[in-house]
């Protein structure tokens, strides 16, 4: 498998480190423990189409999310991840 | 109390031995050379301050500083895209001084910065070889129709990451790479490049940055 970096190209997937679901959003307090709980430990079993976060540790150190089918490892988008995390706690 | 001393050595001194290496028979398909005295600056841009950067960096270089994976020469440095929003400058070490004092004025709010000149090992790989060498522990494409002179790129050799661009051509025509390694990794590089690059006979030397 191969990810288009945005920033380095195609590159071979032993330069990336993979996180995970890129779709969670951190809850805001006032949504309560049940949220969080969902937020930190809760995840699909996607058979299909999922957007991902993996990491180019071995390249330029960019996070990325990746639109990859779980099913056939297709590739179909790559972005820069940056302004995805943090930046967007409680909103969609 | 016992006497403590401190003995500046160059990161490859244990393992670098000038002079032939590998096959004996048509002389040296790749030559590997071990550059020190050189100052390294890693500048990254502030949250929010790219464009800053980017002005600052024009400013005081006179060119633009990579915004894409390459190399480019500006004045007596070379600025080498690390990532986005950074890059390393590299230049001849002056003496003692700091790397970062020329830097820290015309680049201040824009940048952080960090001296990294003795962090990083410099190998220089060139020759007729030099692409067969690479082929061998690095999953890049290097062919010139795609890799050409000023190419940088940041990747990982021998599961370590490292910064490599594509220098001038020798004079006699051959393809030169340079490699960034961390310091802590140069050894075990090393001796993998030496394995690698046995078959083709290397010639392996040192010299310093920019002589
Ligand atoms: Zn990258």
């Amino acid at each position: 498998m191969r990810i288009a970096c945005p920033y380095c190209g195609p590159r071979e997937n032993g330069e990336f480190s993979y996180l995970g679901d890129a779709t969670p959003v951190r809850p805001s307090l006032e949504q309560g423990v049940d949220a969080m709980l969902d937020y930190v430990f809760l995840r699909d079993n996607v058979a299909g189409e999922m957007q991902e976060l993996w990491y180019h540790g071995g390249g330029c150190r960019a996070w990325l999310k990746v639109t990859r089918n779980t099913l056939t490892h297709e590739i179909s988008a790559v972005e820069a991840a940056r302004g995805a995390g943090a930046a967007k706690v409680g909103k969609r | 109390m016992a006497e403590l001393s401190w003995v500046a050595t160059a990161p490859l001194s244990h393992v670098l031995k000038p002079g032939h290496h590998g096959a004996e028979t048509g002389g040296s398909g790749v030559a590997y050379t071990g550059l020190s005295d050189f100052a390294l600056v890693q500048v990254m841009a502030r949250r929010g301050k790219a464009s800053a950067l980017a002005k600052a960096a024009k400013a005081h270089f006179g060119v633009a500083a990579p915004l894409k994976p390459k190399a480019v020469a500006a004045g007596g440095s070379l600025l080498i895209w690390s990532g986005p929003d950074q890059f390393l400058a590299l230049s001849p070490r002056d003496g003692l001084a700091s790397p970062l004092a020329s830097l820290a004025g015309p680049l201040a709010g824009a940048a952080s910065l960090s001296d990294q000149s003795d962090a990083r090992a410099l190998i220089r790989i060139a020759g007729p070889r030099a692409r067969d060498v690479l082929a061998k522990f690095c999953s890049l494409d290097l062919d010139a129709s795609v890799f050409p002179v000023g190419t940088a790129a940041a990747t990982s050799v021998d599961h370590t990451a490292v910064t490599l661009w594509r220098g001038e051509d020798t004079a006699g025509g051959a393809a030169t790479f340079n490699l960034l390694v961390f310091t802590s990794f140069a050894e075990s590089l090393w001796h993998m490049m030496l394995d690698a690059g046995a078959a083709y006979g290397i010639e392996v030397g040192e010299a310093s940055y920019g002589v």
